[in-house]
C-alpha cells in the first residue's frame, strides 16, 4: 500500500468517524427533543386538569355550603341551593347505569365469548362503532321521538335515563368486551377442564376477572351521564316541579346539575336569586362529583386487583415498567 | 453400529430409571384406562397424529415423549376433548376411556369431570386459595354439598402436598404463591373433583428444579389413586417418574406424529428396540 493511499484511507476513516459522531450526536439530539416534546404533552394534560379544577373551584367554592347542597333554588331570598338538581343527577346516574351495565355486559359477553367471525358479527361491530360516534344531541332527538312520543313517557327522568342508556351502550359494550378479551385463555381452559360448562366458565371465571374493566367502563359512562346536557334537555326537561323535589317517581320531569348550569348560564331563570353564584357553585360541585367518582373507582378497582392477584394493582394507565 | 444398550450406557450421567415393582409390570398387567386404537387426529386438512396405538394403565404414570411438534400434546388434549374449541379439529379411530369412546361422549362436562388436566403454565384463578380448590366442586356437574367443601378443600391441599405451606393463608389470593406452589394448587384443584385420570401437559417445564422435584414426588403419591398421563420434554423426568413410556416422533414428510415405540420405561430407556428411540434418548436427535 503506497503512502498516499494509506493517507486517503486514513482520512476517509477519519471522515467516517466524524460523520458517525455527527450522526450519533444528531440521534441523541433527536432523542432529547422527542423526550421533551412527549413529556411536555403529558405535562400539559396535568396542567389543564389542575387549571380546570383551580379555576372552577375558585369561582364556585365561595358558594358552597351545606345548605347550598341541600336546599332548592330560591326566587325570594338569596342563598338558594342545588339540592334537587344533585338528587336528579344521582337518580338518573343510578337508573341509567342500572340499564346500561347488564345490557352492555351481556352484549360484551356475546361478542367476546360466543360471536364467531361472520356477517352478523361484522354488522354488530359496525353498528356499535357507528353508534359510538353519533352526536349526543341526535340521541336526544331520537329519545324524544321514541320515549316521549311513542311510549308516552313524557319529559321524565325515565326518558332521560333510557336515552342516556342508548348513548352509552356502545362505549360500555366496547370497554366490557375489551376487558373480557384480556382475561387469559388459561382461565377458560382451567374451568372447562374441571368440568365447567361454557356458561359457568363465563360466569365464574371470565366475568369476575373482567370486573375491574367493567367498573372502569361504568365510571366513564357515569361521567358522561353526569355531564351530559343536550339529550337530557330534550327528554328529561329543564324544570323540577316544586311539589316533587326528591321524588323517586321516574315519570317526573327533572333537571340535572349539568342542565342546571346550562340553563343558568345560557337561558337564565327570571327571578332566581344569586343565579351566577349558583351556576359557579353548581359547576364546582359537578366537577367534585366526577373527581370523587373517579377516585372512588380507582380505589375500588385497586383493592379488587389486590384481592384477586395478591399484588398491588397496576395503574390503569402508565408507562413501561423500568427493568 | 453400536448396540443400543452400549450406546445408552455411553452417555454422560446415566439416566436414573424407576425401579419400583410397578415399573416392570407388562403393559397388560395394569388395567388399561386410556387406550388409543388406530387413532388419527386432524387440524383441518393437516393430519397431526397418524395411527396412534397406546395404552395408559390404571394407577400408572404413562409418559408421552418425543421431539417438539410430534403431537404428544395434541394426543394428551384429545383425551379430555380440549380440542373441541379449536375450529376444524377432528379425529378418526378410537380413543377409549375405560373402553368407552371418548369422542362419542355427548356430555363433555361429565368426561372432563373424569379426566382432569394440569397445564404447562400454572393457571390458578385470580381468587383465594380456598376458592381455587373449591371451584370445581361448586360447579353444577359436581354438586358437592356446601358444608363438605371446606373438608374436601383441605383434603385436596393435603393430597397436593401444599396444605402445610398454605394453611394459614387459605383466604389469600392463589396468585401470590410461587410458581411451584401455584402448580400444586392447580393439582389440588384438579384432584378435588376426584377424577379418574389426570393429564399433565409438561407440568414442570415452567418451574425451577426444586419445585420440579416436589411435583415429581407428588406424582408418585397421586399414582396410587389416579391414572396419570404426562407429556414431558424432559427425558430424565420421564425416566424418573413414568411406569410406561410412549415415544412419538413425526414423519419428516407429512409432519404427522406417530408412535415409534412404547413400553415399560426401564426397557424403553435401557433397551430401546428402535434406532430412532435410541437416537432420541441419547440426544442425537430432537
Amino acid at each position: 500500500m503506497s503512502a498516499d493511499v494509506r493517507d486517503l484511507v486514513a482520512s476517509r476513516e477519519e471522515a467516517g468517524a466524524v460523520m458517525n459522531m455527527g450522526a450519533r450526536r444528531r440521534a441523541k439530539f433527536n432523542d432529547t427533543v422527542a423526550t421533551v416534546v412527549m413529556s411536555a404533552a403529558s405535562l400539559l394534560l396535568v396542567v389543564v386538569l389542575f387549571g380546570v379544577i383551580f379555576l372552577l373551584l375558585r369561582a364556585g367554592l365561595p358558594a358552597l355550603s351545606w345548605s347550598f347542597l341541600t336546599t332548592a333554588g330560591s326566587f325570594v331570598n338569596t342563598g338558594g341551593g342545588i339540592g334537587p338538581q344533585i338528587f336528579v343527577s344521582m337518580y338518573i346516574l343510578v337508573l341509567s347505569l342500572l340499564f346500561t351495565t347488564p345490557l352492555g355486559v351481556g352484549a360484551a359477553i356475546y361478542m367476546a365469548e360466543y360471536a364467531k367471525p361472520g356477517r352478523l358479527t361484522t354488522l354488530i361491530r359496525f353498528s356499535t362503532e357507528a353508534l359510538a360516534s353519533v352526536p349526543s344531541v341526535v340521541f336526544g332527538v331520537f329519545g324524544a321521538i321514541v320515549f316521549l312520543t311513542t311510549f308516552h313517557l313524557g319529559f321524565s327522568v325515565l326518558s332521560g335515563a333510557l336515552t342516556l342508556t342508548l348513548l352509552n351502550l356502545p362505549l360500555m359494550v366496547r370497554l366490557a368486551e375489551d376487558s373480557m378479551r384480556t382475561v387469559p385463555e388459561s382461565y377458560r381452559e382451567a374451568s372447562l377442564a374441571l368440568g365447567g360448562t361454557r356458561w359457568e366458565t363465563i360466569r365464574k371465571a371470565v366475568v369476575p376477572s373482567a370486573i375491574p374493566g367493567i367498573v372502569t367502563a361504568m365510571v366513564l359512562t357515569g361521567g358522561r351521564i353526569i355531564g351530559e346536557t343536550a339529550p337530557l334537555i330534550l327528554t328529561t326537561g329543564t324544570t323540577i316541579s316544586p311539589n316533587a323535589t326528591y321524588s323517586l317517581n321516574p315519570l317526573q320531569t327533572g333537571e340535572t346539575l349539568a342542565v342546571h348550569v346550562w340553563v343558568l348560564k345560557i337561558v337564565g331563570v327570571p327571578g332566581l336569586q344569586d343565579a351566577q353564584k349558583v351556576a359557579n357553585g353548581a359547576a364546582a360541585v359537578l366537577l367534585l362529583i366526577v373527581l370523587l367518582v373517579n377516585i372512588g373507582a380507582a380505589y375500588f378497582t385497586g383493592r379488587l386487583q389486590k384481592r384477586l392477584s395478591g399484588t398491588v394493582g397496576a395503574p390503569r394507565a402508565g408507562g413501561r415498567k423500568k427493568d | 453400529m453400536a448396540q443400543p444398550a452400549q450406546a445408552a450406557s455411553n452417555q454422560g450421567p446415566a439416566l436414573q430409571v424407576r425401579t419400583d415393582p410397578s415399573q416392570n409390570a407388562a403393559v397388560g398387567a395394569a388395567q388399561p384406562q386410556v387406550e388409543a386404537r388406530h387413532f388419527n387426529f386432524f387440524y383441518g386438512a393437516f393430519k397431526a397424529l397418524d395411527d396412534i396405538n397406546m395404552v395408559a394403565g390404571e394407577h400408572q404414570i404413562t409418559a408421552l415423549i418425543g421431539p417438539s411438534g410430534c403431537g404428544k400434546s395434541t394426543l394428551l388434549r384429545a383425551m379430555n376433548r380440549m380440542h373441541d374449541r379449536t375450529p376444524g379439529a377432528h379425529s378418526e379411530g378410537q380413543l377409549l376411556l375405560n373402553g368407552q369412546d371418548i369422542n362419542a361422549v355427548e356430555d363433555l362436562v361429565e368426561l372432563r369431570k373424569r379426566v382432569g388436566m394440569i397445564f404447562q403454565r400454572p393457571n390458578p384463578f385470580p381468587m383465594s386459595i380456598f376458592d381455587n380448590v373449591a371451584y370445581g366442586m361448586q360447579l353444577g356437574s359436581q354438586r358437592v354439598p356446601q358444608r363438605e367443601i371446606p373438608d374436601r378443600v383441605e383434603q385436596a391441599l393435603h393430597g397436593a402436598a401444599l396444605w402445610d405451606e398454605v394453611k394459614d393463608k387459605i383466604r389469600q389470593s392463589g396468585l401470590a404463591l410461587s410458581g411451584g406452589q401455584q402448580q400444586r394448587l392447580c393439582i389440588a384443584r384438579a384432584i378435588a373433583v376426584r377424577p379418574e385420570v389426570i393429564l399433565m401437559d409438561e407440568p414442570a417445564s415452567a418451574l425451577d428444579p426444586i419445585s420440579t422435584y416436589k411435583i415429581e414426588e407428588l406424582m408418585f403419591a397421586l399414582e396410587r389413586e389416579f391414572t396419570i398421563v404426562i407429556v414431558t420434554h424432559n427425558l430424565q423426568q420421564a425416566a424418573r417418574v413414568a411406569d410406561q413410556t410412549v415415544f412419538l416422533t413425526m414423519n419428516p414428510e407429512t409432519r404427522a406424529g406417530f408412535v415409534v415405540e412404547a413400553g415399560p420405561t426401564g426397557d424403553l430407556f435401557r433397551r430401546p428396540k428402535d434406532q430412532r428411540t435410541q437416537d432420541y434418548i441419547t440426544g442425537r436427535f430432537g
